[in-house]
């Protein structure tokens, strides 16, 4: 159990250092937060990691043991859970989940939202890479024909996704759609305050009878 | 066991002889250590190594040791968490494991705060109560006389400070025993000849795992050495075990 989690975690930490030596931008930002460490308290799974700059890129650390950790010793502390780091890592605003008490963070608060931009702004120069490898025109070649199928993907993935619709809506009326379930919806709650309204009556007879029926 | 003899590998060799012996196994291998580590532990070492810098609890500013901290693992990821206030010391007895951990430091860009020291365990150059965190990562069977370089490591360690002894011990489940006895003495000195032209040194390596101390053993060792709250963890079923005192 101990060597999955720190199999996880050296996994990360080796990704995220692939992946910052392959951005022109990094080393820049990397000099600007070497020597800073984030303490990154997780509630659930509950673990302590910590998140150490070098100019090269981040040492990631989990601390099992509560007395090693030293909170002076850290230059921001933040407290979330593993949803808040999702919404986090997927640019979700600071801002707003630090006033909703989800997200709360201690000492330098720009710490985290450079740690943040470092990973969300990562622009990987791919065809760089391949041209080390390849050489340039074969390289560029490579990544045209790369990009054209990607962008292949997206449309015929539009493509698809739309011919399915139409099919199951308008076609074979597998499904209602939208506009007949938005109608349906509004018809059956026309009928249940029509319904609410009778009972509503009905009541109203029940006590004019009975109180008739007392009266004679 | 003759009182002159002590153990290397399965043989017992005279107690002088020792150290002479194993910085033989380690001038031979030196080049190709980290690959061959990478090949035998399928990469694992480089886990327990990093499992023993989590629980070091090494802080900006601190002074670690690392000895026979061989290619410097250890030493490199100490240098970035102690930072530029604090220092680590890279002691090895043997000069090539030394250079080979010295470049490979220089090569990522390592310098200020790391030094590098070549002294034996049983007698380590340096002032009573001087660090606040000592390593010895796959090297304590390799000592001659593991009570003394115990108890040298206690003397230089600060009050509060911790040792932590990672080493090859005994698997806990008998048929990882031996699935482990197969795999040391029938395919490990075959990788040796194959990767580093030398199956004599890892025939060595097999040998001198089995003749470790096991984890209480060890334990007890480490508590009659001055350490206190002395505790061990077994990595992949035993086959290493962390251990972990504190001088108080």
């Amino acid at each position: 159990m101990a060597l999955t989690s720190t199999l996880m975690l050296a996994g990360i930490e080796k990704t995220l250092n692939a992946l910052l030596s392959r951005d022109p931008a990094a080393p820049a930002r990397l000099s600007a937060l070497a020597g800073s460490r984030i303490l990154l308290r997780l509630e659930s799974p509950s673990c302590a990691l910590v998140l150490a700059y070098h100019a090269q890129g981040i040492d990631l650390l989990q601390i099992k043991d509560i007395d090693d950790i030293e909170e002076a010793d850290f230059d921001a502390i933040v407290e979330l859970d593993a949803e808040t780091l999702g919404a986090l890592v997927s640019g979700e605003e600071m801002e707003r989940l630090m006033f909703s008490g989800r997200l709360a963070v201690r000492g330098k608060v720009h710490l985290l939202e450079a740690t943040r931009d470092l990973i969300l702004d990562l622009d990987l120069d791919w065809e760089a890479q391949l041209a080390s490898w390849l050489g340039d025109v074969p390289a560029h070649q490579l990544a045209e024909g790369l990009r054209g199928l990607a962008r292949w993907g997206l449309r015929t993935q539009h493509e698809l996704r739309a011919d399915v619709s139409e099919y199951v809506f308008e076609e074979a009326r597998l499904l209602p759609g939208r506009h007949q379930f938005e109608a349906l919806r509004d018809a059956l709650t026309d009928l249940e305050l029509a319904t609410d309204r009778t009972e509503a009556r009905l009541a109203r007879l029940q006590r004019l009878l009975s109180t008739e029926a007392e009266r004679s | 066991m003759d009182k002159r003899t002590t153990h290397f590998g399965y043989q017992d060799v005279p107690v002088e002889e020792k150290a002479a012996r194993v910085a033989d196994v380690f001038h031979s291998v030196a080049s190709r250590y980290d690959l061959m580590n990478d090949l035998m532990s399928f990469g694992i070492h480089r886990l327990w190594k990093r499992i023993t810098l989590e629980r070091a609890g090494v802080r900006p500013g601190h002074k670690v040791l690392d000895i026979a901290g061989g290619t410097g693992d250890l030493a490199l990821k100490f240098s970035r968490l102690v930072g530029p206030e604090g220092k680590v010391v890279l002691a090895d007895i043997n000069a090539s494991m030394l250079g080979v951990g010295r470049d490979k430091l220089i090569d990522h860009g390592v310098g200020g705060n790391v030094e590098f020291v070549q002294a034996n365990a049983e007698c380590l150059p340096f002032p009573d109560n001087t660090f606040d965190c000592i390593t010895i990562a796959f090297g304590l069977r390799n000592v001659t006389d593991k009570d003394k370089a115990l108890a040298s490591m206690a003397r230089i360690l600060k009050p509060g400070g911790r040792l932590l002894v990672l080493e090859f011990s005994k698997p806990s489940n008998p048929l990882l025993t031996k699935a482990y006895d197969e795999y040391s003495f029938r395919l490990l000195p075959k990788m040796g000849e194959l990767v580093a032209g030398d199956s004599e040194s890892y025939r060595y390596l097999a040998e001198s795992i089995r003749m470790h101390p096991d984890q209480k053993t060890l334990k007890g060792m480490m508590e009659n050495a001055g350490l206190e709250r002395v505790e061990y963890t077994n990595l992949t079923g035993g086959i290493v075990a962390l251990h972990r005192g504190i001088k108080l």
